[in-house]
């Protein structure tokens, strides 16, 4: 089994007040549209003025919550920038399109062409952090934030000095994107608010969600929040497959399901996916409290960066919001974290989380 | 003449994303790269397709790409000179 590996600072761009404050979901943000989209803040607090004049949206979200990630942790030095994404940036690539339909091919702008491949945050990250060591982008729809992580680690388990690469994920939604996966079921027919959106899990589809998250990820436990301590992906999940990922992961830690003090499901209100939690919900003692993130995140490829984020904030609070939670356990304390996420039916992880122990 | 600066210079802002700036902000001899505008290489990219797509010009060579990019005035006279629609 790999070495755990530290995070020593969690940012998040969301749909959420994730941002801007110290304190965790000050308000909840809510839609009645089917879609949630990421809270702009002011982007040029991170980036170069000359340059965000040609930035889409998603460049300045992913952007400015790398630098943030980079800034909280106060490391002056990376050793890698990892990023992954589910879909790139959406918009400059139906800019783009649009214009090659419509100028038949001639005279077509560089600029979305350029900014709209995948690993345009990653390159933009390390001019401005001025990292030129290992720079990677995975790009393997709902697993690419695990790819990244999982990567993050093993350079990190191989690693014989202190080393700390910034490890994050990025998704954007857009109207046209919104419109063709409503064609093949992804959103609800009737769209609730989004705060309800669990409610309606005995019918097809969820709310459309966008955001970024980035870590600072170590191989020091030193001033770091958590640890994680294992990562596992499954493709094709089925609830027995999650539930014996699991047993599996709490066996090799030596834990038992009541040692875990917060389960942050994925579960998104969609019927077809609902059963993947649906141990975790009838199996979790008195002990262990079950939140859920979707109905504030909306649903999207890389959503278990928010979920990372969403465990650092309640490793460093000690408190479930309300708003958060599904079943509530009794364990005092929130050291131990297991996050269950899912992208449609071919992916789901799970990721065992530590709160580090100052020493 | 100064009907087509006002034009371009309206263009250019548009087309280059140039935040809180008015044509009136642009001098017609200034520089547009380094010191003046401080414009840089993909933005010559996108002047040379602003060029194609408003007045069906296209500029094959660098070198006279370089002199025709030097000021709103100079690219002004080339269109004049040759443009096509």
């Amino acid at each position: 089994m790999m070495k755990p590996v530290y995070i020593s600072a969690a940012t998040a761009l969301s749909p959420q007040n994730s941002f801007d404050v110290d304190t965790l979901l000050p308000d909840v943000i809510s839609s009645d549209n089917g879609k949630l989209f990421v809270k702009d803040t002011d982007y040029s607090k991170f980036i170069n003025p000359v340059a965000i004049r040609r930035m889409s949206r998603m460049l300045k979200i992913g952007i400015s919550t790398g630098m943030k990630a980079v800034q909280v942790s106060g490391v002056e030095k990376l050793d890698g920038i990892i990023t992954g994404t589910g879909r790139g940036s959406m918009r400059d690539m139906e800019l783009f399109l649009g214009d090659m339909i419509r100028l038949k091919e001639e005279a077509l702008n560089p600029t979305y062409f350029i900014q709209s491949t995948y690993n345009s945050v990653n390159g933009w990250l390390a001019m401005q952090t001025k990292c030129t060591g290992y720079n990677q982008t995975y790009v393997h729809r709902g697993h690419s934030l695990e790819m990244s992580v999982l990567d993050a680690k093993m350079l990190l388990h191989d690693a014989t000095e202190p080393q700390t690469y910034l490890v994050g994920c990025l998704d954007e939604m857009t109207d046209d994107y919104f419109i063709v996966k409503n064609k093949i079921g992804y959103w609800k027919k009737e769209l609730p608010n989004s705060l309800q959106v669990l409610q309606h899990s005995n019918t097809q589809g969820s709310i459309g969600g966008e955001g970024a998250a980035f870590f600072t990820i170590t191989n020091t436990s030193a001033n770091s929040i958590c640890s994680i301590e294992q990562l596992k992906m499954l493709q094709q999940p089925t609830a027995a497959s999650v539930q014996a990922s699991i047993d599996n992961i709490l066996a090799a830690h030596g834990m038992k399901l009541k040692d875990i003090d917060v389960v942050l499901c994925g579960m998104s209100g969609d019927a077809r996916f609902q059963s993947l939690y649906t141990p975790i919900l009838e199996s979790t003692t008195a002990h262990t409290t079950v939140a859920a993130f979707k109905h504030l995140c909306g649903e999207y490829d890389t959503s278990t960066g928010f979920a990372m984020w969403l465990a650092t904030k309640l490793f460093q609070e000690q408190s479930t919001p309300e708003v958060l939670i599904q079943k509530k356990g009794i364990n005092p304390a929130i050291n131990n974290i297991l996050i269950v996420n899912h992208y449609t039916l071919n992916s789901a992880s799970l990721m065992l989380m530590k709160k580090t122990i100052s020493e | 003449m100064e009907d087509l600066k006002l034009t371009l210079k309206q263009q250019i802002i548009e087309s280059l994303n140039l935040q809180g700036m008015t044509p009136a902000d642009i001098d017609d001899n200034a520089p547009l790269f380094g010191d003046g505008l401080g414009l840089d290489s993909i933005d010559s990219l996108e002047l040379m397709v602003l060029l194609e797509r408003n007045y069906g010009i296209k500029i094959e060579d660098a070198r006279e790409g370089r002199k025709v990019l030097e000021s709103v005035a100079s690219m002004a006279a080339y269109i004049e000179q040759n443009r096509k629609i």
